[in-house]
């Protein structure tokens, strides 16, 4: 029963993880009716920033929030040089160039800091609590905490604030929302910067775990696709739960399961995609109309 | 010098060429109707000003040209537009329609102010304030987008066919509020409609388009009065 | 008509075509054995981008997993040529019969997602393809993989190159032939497909699917039928790939195949015939190029010549990727045509009506 309990509390945390990632995913296909393929990439170069500035010296929680900004410079950068100028071709083309974004991200982080992994401090001890008669690790909890105050944080920025607002306009309904006076433009960049943020925190959590080296969120970014899925593709709070059922699934099966083990998880990860697209394509929480055709 | 000014403005959709050389002037202040059959060019007009559509000529308001401003630069300028179709954003509240109207403003008390006379004059949308602005009929909807673009505090309003499937109550109430706002605010209204009768009633100018040109203008009352002209182009 | 206006009337393509034909049936005579060997290699991805593109720029369908497909291929001919002893230029069309029934069969729960959602399931499926491989040990030989001990060259063959260059023909010549004629084979086979009504039905699904449907074109059997097709041109050449590298490993099919594929098809020109076999010369010896100019430059210090090395195939494919999808979304194949026609524009004049080629398709990707 403790055990059971340590899986799930460890699932829930690799279930933040996956929901952050997938929140970013989210945020950007509301924003353009496109599913980001690079944003796994763009998280690991985030956090590859926030290892070199860890490394000159600069402590964890400045490092942390120092690394989102730059994640947000980031995003727009790209949302700029990269899909501006695509924008209105169709969404195929948009994929693919998210695909060679990806690539590309992927080689210039090879390029610059060569593909051996390196070992990511995690601010939180290796300890254990006693909850409930079961040892669940600091490391878990810190994960599910870190999470959760970003995702309240950006819950609230969307949500209450007039920024949130007019984002959300230019998202849903850019051309009345031009009629308001929103740069829906700037908002479309500011979209992907925020996303971007977001996905860096799936980055900078996981890479105690999983070692940072370019290739570290090939796995992370179908975990969080699956998260998105079974969530349902428009609603951040499908991801947000989508990413805690992948998580705590994915845990129990690669425990509980013996034919499953490791190196299956993923192919769990594929089996939620698939089982949800063919039973109910909108996930859990999204609605039956499309945005874009 | 009129507020808003259109000279020879010709515009279309990538090889179709809607206006031929349009020419109309808003005086400040005033309400003026841009009336004519379907497919006249009524809403190209009205979309040109707010650089939805290419369009050459030249267009000013207040003495300043329009040309190659992006849509939401010439919103800025003070020209509220409700196009055809309202604009709700139907994902947002009530409540959040209606601040996107007055966020880009500075003047807090004004603003407040000015949201009591929208629930005064519409108040459904205070009933209403919290829910999705889906859930709004069509009559609301349009009340809505009047008092989103009043909250604007803009110098020019363009209403494209506010009239438009709503019951005869309805576009009368929503016509004496154009009216109000129109003499107390000193809110000038292009005013795009296809009830001609109605538009002649309100405003003080009229042109009449016809297959992209103006085909008659003058005052409303001449309009009016022109029994030819009633006839053949406003179809009473 | 007689052969000689056969001759004088065939337009300008046809001879393009019949000199590429006989460049690369001559082309093992002059490199040698190694490069034959990698020439084999270039036409075998050139064949899964042409599967690719059947899929994609003809139907309209976007498949990042066609790297899954030509493992499957592979293993297919693999596991029958090493345990059951079959003969392996046998087991190339059962592979791809196969696996083009696996595609059909793929193609139908593929109809009712979304182009997104389809992508990002055949995303998922290349990036698990390599563990899904590993599992069955028994099988697949997990994570070794399985030899393939390399073809003799049959007596005929041999006796033909000989009297042609006069050596002997390595087994990685034969190779090379064997794929030769299977990329002919397939190339005239899909330059049919696109040419006649299938091609002609799923392009218009391509361009609009409520249109094509109201004309009465039978989506859902055109769309399955695409993707059928798309597999079986990959498992064919997956099967090809394991005969000519001479083993399977499941690390031999990794996620980044599927993006060299879909490289290889954008950049040559998605929608073409002749772009797939640009795109799979340019995919295959852009890493192998750079590889080998990099260290030659003396310039570049040795750490960083290390990490181009291993970082440079993958900038230079996502850089091209995007720089192709904004500049040149026909790829290769569209700006030659573009070109060719303004060229031909400029020195025909005004006056004259361009004679009916078959010009690509805009890209409607």
């Amino acid at each position: 029963m403790q055990e059971l309990l340590q899986q799930i509390v460890s699932g829930i945390a690799t279930g933040g993880i996956f929901a952050s990632l997938a929140l970013a995913l989210v945020l950007i296909y509301n924003a353009m009716g496109l599913v980001n393929f690079a944003q796994g990439e763009m998280a690991m170069l985030a956090t590859f920033a926030a290892f070199t500035l860890i490394n000159r010296g600069v402590s964890y929680w400045i490092a942390f929030p120092l690394t989102l900004v730059i994640a947000f410079a980031g995003g727009i950068l790209i949302q700029r040089i990269v899909i501006r100028p695509v924008e209105r071709a169709p969404i195929l083309t948009l994929v693919i160039v998210t695909l060679g974004l990806a690539t590309l991200l992927n080689g210039l982080a090879g390029f610059f800091f060569g593909y051996l992994p390196r070992s990511f401090p995690s601010p939180f001890s290796a300890q254990t609590a006693n909850i409930l008669g079961a040892f669940v690790s600091y490391q878990d909890l810190g994960v599910i905490a870190v999470t959760a105050v970003v995702l309240v944080a950006i819950y609230l920025l969307l949500q209450h604030t007039t920024v949130g607002l007019t984002m959300r306009a230019a998202a849903h309904h850019p051309e009345p929302s031009r009629l308001l006076g929103v740069h829906v433009s700037w908002m479309l960049a500011l979209g992907w910067g925020l996303a971007s943020a977001v996905g860096a925190v799936s980055g900078i959590m996981v890479a105690p775990i999983l070692l940072l080296e370019p290739n570290m969120m090939q796995t992370v970014i179908i975990y969080a696709f699956a998260a998105a899925v079974l969530g349902g593709i428009e609603s951040p709070l499908g991801a947000v739960v989508g990413g805690v059922i992948v998580g705590v699934t994915v845990n129990l099966a690669g425990a509980y399961l013996p034919f499953v083990g490791g190196d299956l998880q993923l192919a769990v990860a594929l089996a939620i995609i698939v089982a949800v697209l063919v039973l109910k394509p909108n996930g859990l929480f999204g609605r039956p109309n499309v945005r874009r055709v | 010098m009129a507020l808003l000014e259109l000279e020879e403005v010709r515009a279309g959709y990538g090889a179709t060429s809607v206006l031929h050389g349009v020419s109309l002037s808003v005086p400040e202040g005033q309400i003026v109707s841009l009336l004519g059959a379907n497919g006249a060019g009524k809403t190209t007009t009205l979309r040109s000003i707010t650089g939805g559509v290419h369009w050459t000529g030249d267009i000013r308001f207040a003495g300043r040209s329009l040309r190659r401003m992006h849509t939401e630069d010439v919103v800025r300028c003070g020209i509220a537009h409700v196009p055809e179709g309202r604009g709700i954003l139907t994902e947002l509240t009530v409540d959040e329609n209606l601040k996107l109207g007055s966020y880009l403003r500075r003047d807090g008390a004004a603003v407040r102010k000015d949201y009591d006379r929208v629930f005064e004059y519409f108040p459904v949308l205070r009933e209403r304030r919290g829910l999705s602005a889906s859930t709004l009929s069509g009559g609301e909807q349009q009340m809505l987008a009047l008092a989103r673009a009043f909250l604007m505090k803009p110098r020019l309003m363009l209403l494209d066919e506010p009239s438009l499937g709503l019951a005869p109550l309805i576009v009368r109430a929503i016509f004496e509020i154009i009216r109000t706002i129109n003499t107390e605010d000193r809110v000038a209204v292009l005013l795009v409609e296809q009830n001609a009768r109605l538009a002649l009633e309100m405003s003080s100018d009229a042109y009449v388009l016809e297959v992209g040109r103006v085909a008659v203008s003058g005052t409303s009352s001449e309009l009016k009065g022109n029994d030819a002209v009633r006839r053949s182009y406003l179809g009473y | 008509m007689s052969i000689f206006k056969l001759i004088r009337t065939a337009p300008p393509r046809y001879w393009l075509v019949v000199v590429v034909v006989l460049f690369f049936v001559g082309l093992p005579t002059v490199i040698d054995s190694f490069q034959a060997s990698e020439w084999a290699q270039a036409l075998i991805l050139a064949i899964a981008i042409m599967g690719l593109n059947i899929l994609v720029g003809y139907s309209g369908q976007l498949s990042l997993g066609h790297g899954a497909f030509m493992a499957l291929g592979a293993y297919t001919s693999a596991i029958l040529a090493h345990r059951y002893k079959m003969d392996y230029l046998l087991t190339i069309p059962i592979a791809g019969l196969l696996t083009g029934t696996v595609g059909f069969l793929f193609g139908v729960p593929a109809l009712r997602l979304s182009a997104l959602y389809l992508a990002l399931a055949t995303f998922a499926l290349a990036v698990v393809t390599p563990s899904l491989i590993k599992r069955p040990v028994e099988l697949t030989g997990g994570v070794h993989g399985l030899f393939l001990s390399p073809p003799d060259p049959p007596q005929f063959a041999k006796d033909a190159f000989t009297a042609v260059t006069g050596s002997a023909m390595t087994s990685d010549q034969w190779i090379y032939y064997v794929t030769l004629a299977c990329a002919l084979v397939l190339f005239w086979l899909a330059w049919n497909l696109v040419r006649h009504r299938a091609g002609r039905a799923m392009r218009a699904i391509r361009d609009g699917e409520v249109a094509a449907a109201a004309s009465g074109v039978n989506i859902a059997g055109y769309k399955t039928l695409a993707f059928g097709i798309s597999a079986l041109y990959a498992g064919i050449a997956g099967s090809l790939f394991g005969m000519a590298v001479g083993y399977v490993s499941p690390d031999t099919f990794p996620v980044a195949l599927s993006i060299q594929l879909i490289v290889g098809a954008v950049v040559g020109g998605l929608a073409s015939i002749p772009g797939p076999l640009l795109g799979g010369i340019f995919v295959y010896f852009l890493p192998i190029e750079s590889n080998q100019w990099i260290p030659a430059q003396t310039w570049i210090p040795s750490q960083i010549a290390s990490t181009v090395e291993k970082a440079g195939p993958a900038v230079t494919y996502g850089a091209v990727l995007i720089l192709i999808m904004i500049f040149a979304p026909n790829g290769v194949v569209g700006l030659v045509t573009t070109g060719y026609a303004r060229v031909r524009r400029r020195l025909r004049g005004p006056g004259d009506r361009e004679t009916g080629q078959i010009p690509p398709d805009p890209q409607a990707v």
